[in-house]
């Protein structure tokens, strides 16, 4: 089983990041599970989604909740302390546009700084910062191919009827594959 | 069939859809509101009854008014909108009419919290309202069981001419899974039971004594052809857990980690907990050392049925263990722990 974690302020698209991985595990006739933050943090301030994946189609998701996680994308500082739920050796990709100051990172963990606001701007989808680093995320670990991930993120949109975005999405997606 | 990703909320009320409810009335409450929001939508578009009530009580009334003259509805809420509806419970259960309520517990005492948890069990379970009676209990921890549990209620409710609880967390109204949505159906003629105005049905001048025996064959009936539950590794297991809803997955990946070590672990998962699924302790080992209750309440609602249970399954007193892990859902870590502390002695059984 495979487990993400996508965290950062609301509005920052961590509740559809996660989406576009959990919808491409079952496009993949994968069983998968995501999970928002809900309560306070939703109105407002910090949110989270864990998505979690089978390895094989028979593999069923055990509890949905975030526990020890392959990969943390941290849209800004606070993200940061969920890697408290991260394996050893996770991989941690970091909004560096968000990180004001040096930060300590752990050793045991692989971390990643990307500048995600930055690219998202230079392809003219400023609010498409948390679909880089979904382009980032697939690169590096390898879970899903790259037409794929793209197909299946077109149609997550599609369903939400939002497929007007789908080229600056994508060009979102390519940048942040190129980045790592 | 084509899967599609839903939000729990928003399948259970697509799912309801499916099944044939013809009527939803209901009054808003955290975190079970988009059950609502997705019918709003759904049910005019289906030529079916949508109406947000004054509040919870009129709800189940109005859901009550539908089931008077055979027709399929339902409602959902939680925590305290489930205590108001309580009066109407225990009025249809008098009355053996059918209802379908799906509780997505948020857990806590009066207004609660927003964290899923369990202590909605006994409520949802002994009826809730006065009187004595029950709820035929369905507890899915899974999306997709959960809509099949949905699509399966409303048959459910007026074979026996029973209440139907859906019984869920508020983490499984708020997460996502795939699911694959079963074909319409509708409630096939009218039910015998149903007020039409053209004739007269009831219990007879001996109403309170015909009732009872209804009841009593009810409960029978139900007992016998509702039970419901998943199990493994009953027949040598040292110790056998018992979970539903989220922590039953929480428990089941413990339970697999466990016998991957080698420790002799059992695992029973309600589907159904009213009627208890009593039947499936007649697997178990009999030189069990003891059960381990794995639910989010303070002081253990489930327990106490797992206890009657074993008490008349075995002829010897077995431990029922239980750990208070109160709100939220708990870790494998967790459950992991407490199983250790468990067999080493660490806390005493409570039954």
């Amino acid at each position: 089983m495979k487990e993400c974690i996508f965290a950062g302020f609301g509005g920052q698209g961590v509740l559809t990041a996660g989406l576009v991985l959990a919808y491409t595990a079952m496009e993949h006739e994968l069983n998968t599970s995501w999970l928002p933050s809900y309560g306070a943090s939703m109105r407002g301030g910090k949110a989270n989604s864990t998505v979690k994946f089978g390895d094989t189609p028979d593999e069923v998701i055990g509890v949905p909740m975030m526990a020890e996680a392959d990969a943390l994308i941290a849209m800004n500082r606070p993200s940061l302390d969920y890697m408290a739920f991260c394996k050893p050796g996770a991989l941690v990709l970091v909004n560096s546009d968000a990180l004001d100051s040096e930060y300590d990172f752990p050793a045991d963990k692989d971390v990643h700084l990307i500048p995600a606001g930055e690219i998202a701007y230079s392809v003219d989808n400023a609010k498409g910062a948390s679909i880089v680093m979904i382009g980032s995320l697939m690169k590096l670990t390898g879970w899903f191919g790259k037409e794929e991930a793209k197909q299946s993120m077109c149609n997550m949109f599609a369903e939400k009827g939002k497929s007007k975005l789908d080229s600056i999405n994508i060009a979102a997606f390519d940048a942040g594959w190129d980045a790592v | 069939m084509k899967k599609t990703l839903m939000k729990g909320n928003h399948a259970a009320g697509e799912a309801a859809v499916r099944a044939g409810c013809m009527l939803y009335a209901g009054y808003p409450i955290t975190p079970s509101t988009e059950i609502m929001e997705h019918l709003s939508a759904r049910m005019p578009e289906e030529g079916r009854v949508f109406i947000q009530a004054e509040n919870e009580i009129a709800s189940i009334h109005m859901v009550g008014g539908a089931y008077c003259t055979g027709k399929r509805a339902m409602t959902a809420t939680s925590a305290g909108g489930f205590s108001l509806m309580q009066e109407f419970t225990a009025y249809a259960s008098d009355a053996e009419l059918p209802f379908v309520i799906i509780n997505v517990v948020r857990s806590g005492r009066g207004i609660g919290s927003l964290e899923p948890g369990q202590d909605g069990y006994r409520q949802s379970v002994y009826g809730g309202g006065n009187g004595d009676y029950r709820n035929i209990v369905y507890v899915p921890n899974t999306i997709q069981e959960m809509v099949d549990d949905i699509y399966e209620a409303f048959d459910t409710a007026e074979k026996y001419r029973i209440g139907v609880i859906i019984l869920t967390e508020s983490s499984m109204g708020q997460m996502m899974e795939p699911v694959i949505m079963p074909d319409y159906k509708f409630m096939e003629g009218q039910p015998e039971w149903a007020v039409t105005g053209t004739h007269k049905w009831d219990r007879g001048s001996d109403g309170l004594g015909l009732k009872r025996k209804a009841w009593a064959e009810k409960m029978e009936r139900m007992t016998a052809e509702m039970q419901r539950w998943e199990d493994s590794g009953l027949e040598d297991a040292e110790y056998v857990f018992v979970a539903y809803g989220l922590p039953s997955r929480s428990t089941g990946e413990a339970v697999k980690a466990l016998r991957a070590k080698g420790e002799k672990v059992g695992f029973i998962r309600p589907q159904i907990v009213s009627p208890f699924p009593a039947k499936a302790f007649e697997k178990v080992n009999r030189d069990v050392k003891g059960f381990i209750c794995v639910e989010t309440t303070e002081f253990g609602q489930m327990v106490q049925d797992l206890a009657i249970t074993v008490k008349k399954e075995f002829d010897r007193n077995v431990p029922v263990n239980f750990y208070p892990y109160g709100i939220g859902v708990p870790s494998v870590k967790e459950v992991l722990a407490n199983y250790e502390a468990v067999k080493a002695g660490g806390y005493k059984e409570v039954f």
